[in-house]
């Protein structure tokens, strides 16, 4: 095995930031900071950090304009997703799923990607840009392509490598969430994100293992601290392949639904199960005002039975 | 990272620009009287705000300092009078902008005004060598599927032959087509999908197939023989062919192992399709490495035939012969003692 993850420590020293949450009133049980937890099984990567892990690039001004740059590099490493499967990952910056990139509309996007992987990749982004930026023309091994464009329209969206076949290329890792922030920001909450995908480990085109930011059952086993009473917002993605759809289901409350995170307003029903199809994404906002721990899971109950399930732990407000 | 020496070889491609998109999309008559007469012009990302773009259009030939090769890089070095300067803009990569030469301090900001008009890192028309030797590593690429691809239909298992049949057009074919018609060469897309769904539906008829086949391999051959023959039988330019090859194939080695064991069949077998090529390659060459340097002959021959090794059979063996950190080895050898060759 060759290239590997970049570690945990290394690569949260990357430049980021500028720009800051509405963090205001917002309460966030402390965690552990580099806490893996367990379930972790040695990776490098932790599921935990990346709920809160929002990349917002080097930010620079030029010519009046906020630029935020981002660096992307495809290679290859492992993760081990449990006791009995070693997985080969496709990935960028060590990390499935990849960085959640986090912009403000009208900024200048531009993505510095990198080829280390072996195979022809590239980076297709869901939102508005000119064709030549569309991410679908092969970036060969040992190339660099700049994608530059503007960040919109305001909402979540995604990015993944667009190479055929698709299924394996994102069934490999390479895709994550790209945020672009409306121009009045939304009011302060706990923002986490959550991206659902299945793992094929026995390339039969169907999925054994499923998860919640990469790693099976993780948060079975280490559940995600949320405060009594605080806003929670949920910038969910489904990036399951080769199954049609997959539900969000919440357990003990409803969330409003903010269809691709389009509406400043908010959310513009409520349910406690919404259906996603493959690349579908959405803005869930709740609060819970009993504490203790309450699940989450596609109620496609096999994919939760085969690790897309966690808990929320809900701490009691002082 | 493994692959990283590679870029001290030179052997960074730039990516080429379709010619024929850019004058179809023309809005700018600047640009569509470069693509009528050819005059390389780098690609402006278009946008809705021109007040960031990079200096809008570009007219005459800019050296793109995340790919270009070496020998390119080197009239940077000359025109700033840096000794090695080509060696560390290849070091320093990747870059977001031209300026990070100097933020990334390959070079400083009075050197930078002097070529700043030189550089970019927007996609360029590939001219001379680099588009010549970006060509032919694509299809060498695609020559390395088709080997193991045809064993693998030869040993009745078209479900592994698949995806082999498979990456030539789904990886390689858009990102060299804008050459292909440029060089006359006739397409072949078509033939390559057609073998691909006769595959897939498991090869029942064995004449077919071998008749697509065929059709597909001298395509590809027929595009290699559109190089100029000056290229195709220069030892600089086949080894340079050959690095290209085995950087690819020692990535997907890489992606191929884990704990010991051969995971990931297909970059097992992709990765000695490239192999198998490149040696084919170098046999073509020997002869000629040989008389520059007898020795360099034999240490290539040497690595390649123990690479070779290291993929005993198209099925993937019970256990992997070689580490990666081995093939990487062998590679690097083979890249250090080319380099001497011209």
């Amino acid at each position: 095995m060759v290239g590997g993850a970049i570690a945990w420590s290394q690569r949260q020293s990357l430049t980021r930031s500028q720009g800051t949450l509405p963090q205001g009133a917002v309460k966030v049980p402390a965690m552990a900071p580099m806490n893996h937890g367990e379930m972790s099984h040695g990776n490098s990567i932790s599921p935990m950090a990346m709920l809160r892990d929002f990349d917002r690039g080097t930010v620079t001004q030029e010519n009046g304009r906020t630029v935020r740059e981002f660096k992307l590099v495809a290679q290859s490493g492992e993760l081990q997703l449990d006791k009995a499967n070693k997985f080969i990952t496709w990935n960028l910056n060590g990390r499935v799923p990849a960085p959640t990139l986090r912009a403000n509309e009208g900024d200048r996007i531009r993505v510095v990607f990198q080829n280390k992987g072996g195979h022809a990749h590239s980076l297709h982004f869901h939102g508005d840009h000119p064709a030549n930026m569309d991410g679908i023309k092969p970036v060969r091994n040992g190339q660099v392509f700049v994608y530059e464009f503007d960040a919109k329209p305001f909402g979540v969206h995604l990015y993944h490598c667009h190479v055929e076949p698709v299924t394996r290329h994102i069934g490999k890792g390479l895709y994550g969430m790209f945020i672009v922030d409306p121009p009045t920001p939304r009011p302060p909450a706990d923002e986490l994100v959550l991206i659902m995908a299945g793992y094929d480990v026995n390339a039969d085109r169907k999925n054994e293992l499923y998860a919640f930011n990469g790693i099976p059952h993780y948060y079975m086993h280490n559940p995600i601290a949320i405060q009594q009473d605080q806003l929670i917002r949920l910038y969910v993605l489904n990036m399951i392949e080769f199954d049609i759809a997959a539900t969000f289901h919440l357990h003990a409350n409803l969330f409003t639904v903010n269809q691709t995170g389009r509406s400043i307003a908010g959310g513009s029903y409520e349910t406690d199960v919404i259906t996603m199809g493959t690349a579908e994404r959405h803005i869930l906002e709740f609060k819970y005002h009993e504490t203790g721990k309450f699940m989450f899971h596609p109620h496609q109950d096999f994919m939760a039975e085969a690790g897309c399930m966690g808990y929320f732990d809900v701490i009691a407000n002082a | 990272m493994a692959a990283h020496y590679f870029y001290k070889s030179g052997f960074h491609l730039m990516k080429f620009l379709t010619f024929t998109g850019l004058c179809l999309a023309g809005v700018s008559l600047s640009l569509l009287a470069a693509c009528s007469n050819s005059t390389p012009t780098t690609q402006a990302p278009s946008t809705s705000t021109a007040s960031v773009d990079h200096a809008g259009m570009s007219h005459g030939k800019k050296i793109n300092i995340n790919n270009a090769l070496l020998s390119e890089l080197d009239k940077l070095e000359a025109k700033l009078g840096i000794p090695a300067l080509s060696n560390k803009i290849q070091s320093s990569r990747p870059y977001g902008k031209s300026e990070d030469l100097v933020s990334k301090n390959v070079i400083n900001q009075a050197q930078f005004d002097q070529v700043k008009e030189m550089v970019t890192i927007e996609e360029v028309v590939l001219t001379g060598e680099a588009k010549d030797l970006d060509y032919m590593v694509k299809l060498g690429l695609m020559k390395g599927h088709m080997y193991v691809a045809k064993e693998l239909l030869a040993l009745g298992k078209p479900d592994q032959a698949e995806p082999h049949i498979g990456h030539p057009v789904e990886e390689i074919y858009a990102d060299v087509e804008a050459q292909l018609n440029e060089r006359g060469v006739k397409e072949f897309k078509k033939s390559l999908m057609a073998l691909q769904e006769l595959v897939k539906a498991g090869a029942k008829d064995k004449a077919k197939v071998d008749a697509e086949f065929n059709t597909s391999m001298k395509a590809i051959d027929g595009a290699i023989a559109m190089l100029p023959e000056a290229q195709r039988k220069s030892p600089k330019f086949v080894i340079q062919v050959i690095n290209g090859l085995l950087d690819t194939a020692n990535s997907e080695y890489g992606a191929a192992v884990a704990d010991g064991k051969i995971k990931e069949v297909i970059e097992y077998q992709d990765s000695r399709g490239f192999v198998q090529y490149s040696s084919e390659l170098f046999k073509s060459i020997s002869s000629q490495v040989k008389t520059q340097s007898p020795e360099t002959a034999k240490k290539m021959s040497v690595a390649l035939k123990d690479l070779a090794l290291n993929w005993p059979t198209a099925v993937a063996p019970a256990a992997p012969v070689k580490t990666t950190q081995q093939v990487t080895k062998l590679v690097k050898e083979i890249e250090t003692s080319g380099q001497t060759i011209n």
